[in-house]
């Protein structure tokens, strides 16, 4: 029994001081408790391995053979590698392209299933099943799609009268071919944040809005946009994130492409670490990535006091 | 308070073996575990040898499956202590877990081993010579190529149970519609185009190729005589012979005879195989162990030699076999199992199902017979006679990878052979 009773009398307005500490240390021991498996959780399968992977980026770690300790030369080596120079462009080309493109498409539509259109939650369902659905299966569809003798071509053959390129086998247009593929992917998780983040925009608002004279694009400009950035703020920075982590579209799609046009930095770091077994290597550019993406969400959160309205 | 601080200490006790579990985890070792020839009373006729083993070797069905357990029940009732277990895996992810399983715990006693993958891996095998010596196997009675393709550092590391020369397949009926004479052992290059365009018309092609180095490598050294390797054993693609056959081989596949390539590496390759077996494309270059599957089709097939180049008629051989993981605690009971798996019994066994042109030529009978392809035997005696083996660079996973990918823009287009062939050497001998 470690209830520590205080039979002193307490100071007026003063709640006992003994009982109530007691109560936060019991408190705080249920808290531990249940947060135990997550923090074990956390420790052993991320913070161990993150551990793990920059001690290994700093040796020459081959999956058979000795382990060298190489200092920052991984990361030497990957700087002044044109290949990795190159992974790490094609990594942001698909940055640059795939979140604007993500952000407008799941925006304008959250925006034209708004009102309470007759099947409205139909709506809803039908534009997050590409995302319920397993990417690997979506992007081996989208190939067959793709490739010479698929849809599109067949597509493009009877209603063009001829072939359509080779979207997928040309640096041209492989990139775009797995961005728009992205697209169709992930544009779902994004359309349901913004369709809830709209709905919840006040009624009255926009009803005043309209009696000062507004029209629709200036409501929604002026009203809508304003009162939903935290949820825009909420699904870019995740979207930042994931798509910096982009791996299984190239790998599906092109393998890396015409040459290295579509070789992303995981893609990267699975090649050099499970097939061609570089361990250190690969982990100096998981590393790399890691910084990328710290940094840009950083920048994300710095200047959100700037264009977040927070109510 | 004291259930609770109970189950506190349970909780505790959980994480720290938890994590006593998780650091003890990725350490791989690279010391072998035992040495071969260790245990001092086995003879070698030893059927006392008694062990559990694992077998991990590429499968792709059911098929196979039992194929190799029939390879395997041979060592078990030579060995009646053996128990040996098959364990598959599809083929393009074969290396990726080999690899992953050989550097940590895990990996099995005999390996699936392929000729031209040996250089990577061949530094987890244990060396066969002594165990050789003590089981009386005679070097003499495998293909000389093949069994020296199974060397690493000088030392044999695998035993073969099949090689093949790449020859060349091709469909009977689409030569006798077009009204085109069957080629034989000794036919040209001229011989060859003017086979392909007579077969290119409407929406069949005479010829299909894919980016996968089996594919182009064949070509350059049937070409130009070039391989990837100079004499001394580097890297060498932008030597001038290399160029040459690289650049003939890009032009013949563009000069409207084979069909368009769209993606490098073993999904072109299945690709190229689905337009062959589909009748879409005439001819195509693979090795005897497809030869098989190859017969399943609607079609007459026949095989025939690569088509005479400048420097003669030119084939590469690659081939598979066993090899014993360094970590197999029981080193020996496992080289017996590979004894009888790559015993005139075992092949005989594997050659007439068709499934296994054998490594040892005096079974390669049974494999003709079994086969019953109209021109196989004088096919691959011919190509057998005119054969090099296939020797790469100890990084040649990454190289194939990289020469695939970009060997695919040459045949689209987009670069031109030179430029291919200058970003896999500066890459390829920058090393990995």
């Amino acid at each position: 029994m470690s209830i520590a009773i205080d039979t002193t009398a307490p100071a007026p307005g003063v709640s006992p001081a003994a009982p109530r500490g007691s109560r936060l240390r019991d408190d705080r021991r249920h808290a531990l408790l249940f947060l135990g498996p997550s923090l074990i959780g956390l420790a052993v399968f991320t913070l161990f391995p993150t551990v793990m992977a920059l001690v290994m980026s700093l040796f020459d770690w081959p999956v058979f053979g000795e382990r060298t300790f190489r200092g920052l030369d991984n990361y030497a080596r990957l700087l002044g590698n044109p290949v990795f120079r190159q992974v790490v462009l094609n990594t942001c080309l698909f940055v640059a392209l795939y979140i604007p493109l993500n952000l407008v498409v799941s925006l304008g539509l959250a925006v034209w299933v708004s009102p309470r259109i007759k099947g409205r939650p139909f709506f809803r369902i039908l534009f997050f099943i590409p995302v319920m659905t397993p990417v690997v299966a979506n992007a081996v569809v989208w190939r067959f799609m793709y490739q010479p003798g698929g849809l599109l071509d067949s597509l493009s053959q009877s209603v063009l009268g001829s072939p359509a390129p080779s979207f997928l086998a040309s640096s041209a247009t492989a990139m775009l071919a797995i961005v728009v593929m992205s697209v169709w992917q992930g544009f779902g998780y994004n359309f349901l944040v913004f369709s809830t983040a709209i709905d919840q925009v006040p009624q009255e608002q926009l009803e005043a809005a309209a009696i000062d004279g507004a029209n629709g694009r200036q409501r929604f400009w002026y009203v809508t946009l304003p009162m939903i950035t935290p949820s825009i703020f909420f699904a870019t920075t995740l979207t930042l994130i994931t798509s910096f982590q982009v791996f299984a579209q190239p790998f599906l799609l092109t393998k890396g492409g015409p040459g290295n046009n579509t070789a992303t930095l995981v893609l990267f770091v699975y090649n050099e670490g499970w097939r061609f077994l570089h361990m250190g290597l690969a982990a100096a550019a998981g590393w790399v990535l890691f910084v990328i993406i710290m940094g840009i969400t950083a920048v994300q959160f710095l200047g959100q006091k700037r264009w977040v309205h927070y109510d | 308070m004291r259930p609770l601080a109970r189950w506190k200490g349970v909780a505790s006790l959980v994480a720290v073996g938890l994590l006593v579990a998780a650091c003890g985890g990725p350490t791989a070792t690279t010391q072998p575990s035992a040495s071969p020839g260790s245990s001092p009373q086995a003879t070698p006729e030893a059927t006392d040898v008694s062990a559990d083993l694992t077998f991990q070797f590429w499968i792709g069905g059911e098929a196979d499956q039992a194929a190799w357990e029939t390879v395997t029940a041979v060592a078990e009732a030579d060995h009646p202590g053996l128990n040996i277990t098959v364990q598959g895996t599809p083929w393009p992810d074969y290396w990726s877990k080999i690899g992953n399983q050989l550097s940590n715990t895990g990996a099995p006693c005999i390996v699936g081993m392929q000729s031209l993958r040996l250089a990577a891996y061949g530094d987890q095998l244990v060396p066969l010579e002594e165990l050789m010596a003590k089981y009386e196997v005679n070097a003499a009675d495998f293909d000389t190529s093949i069994l020296d393709s199974m060397k690493h550092g000088g030392k044999q590391v695998a035993l073969p149970y099949d090689f093949g020369p790449l020859i060349l397949y091709y469909n009977r009926d689409l030569f006798k519609a077009a009204n085109v004479a069957e080629p034989k052992p000794g036919w040209t290059l001229a011989d060859f185009t003017a086979a392909a365009t007579a077969l290119t018309t409407g929406s069949q092609v005479g010829f299909s190729t894919a980016s996968i180095d089996q594919e182009y490598l064949s070509w350059v050294l049937d070409l130009s005589g070039a391989e990837v390797l100079d004499g001394d054993g580097k890297l060498a693609v932008t030597a001038p012979a290399f160029v040459d056959g690289y650049k003939k081989y890009v032009e013949l596949m563009r000069s409207g005879i084979a069909s368009d390539v769209t993606v490098a590496g073993y999904d072109g390759y299945v690709i190229m195989l689905g337009e062959w077996q589909a009748g879409t494309a005439a001819m195509y270059v693979d090795g005897p162990w497809m030869a098989i599957s190859n017969k399943a089709v609607p079609f007459d097939m026949g095989m025939v030699p690569m088509p005479v180049g400048p420097g003669g008629s030119k084939h590469y051989t690659a081939g598979s076999g066993f090899g014993i993981s360094k970590q197999c605690p029981t080193p020996e009971a496992a080289f017996a199992a590979i004894v009888s798996m790559t015993g005139e019994e075992a092949l005989t066994g594997l050659a007439s199902v068709g499934r296994a042109y054998p490594a040892r030529p005096a079974v390669a009978d049974a494999w003709y017979t079994a086969a019953d392809i109209e021109g196989a035997k004088e096919t691959l005696d011919f190509a057998i006679e005119n054969s090099v083996p296939w020797l790469t660079p100890p990084n040649w996973v990454e190289m194939a990878d990289l020469f695939d990918r970009t060997g695919l823009q040459a045949l689209t287009g987009e670069l031109t052979p030179e430029q291919v062939l200058d970003i896999v050497q500066e890459q390829g001998a920058a090393g990995g």
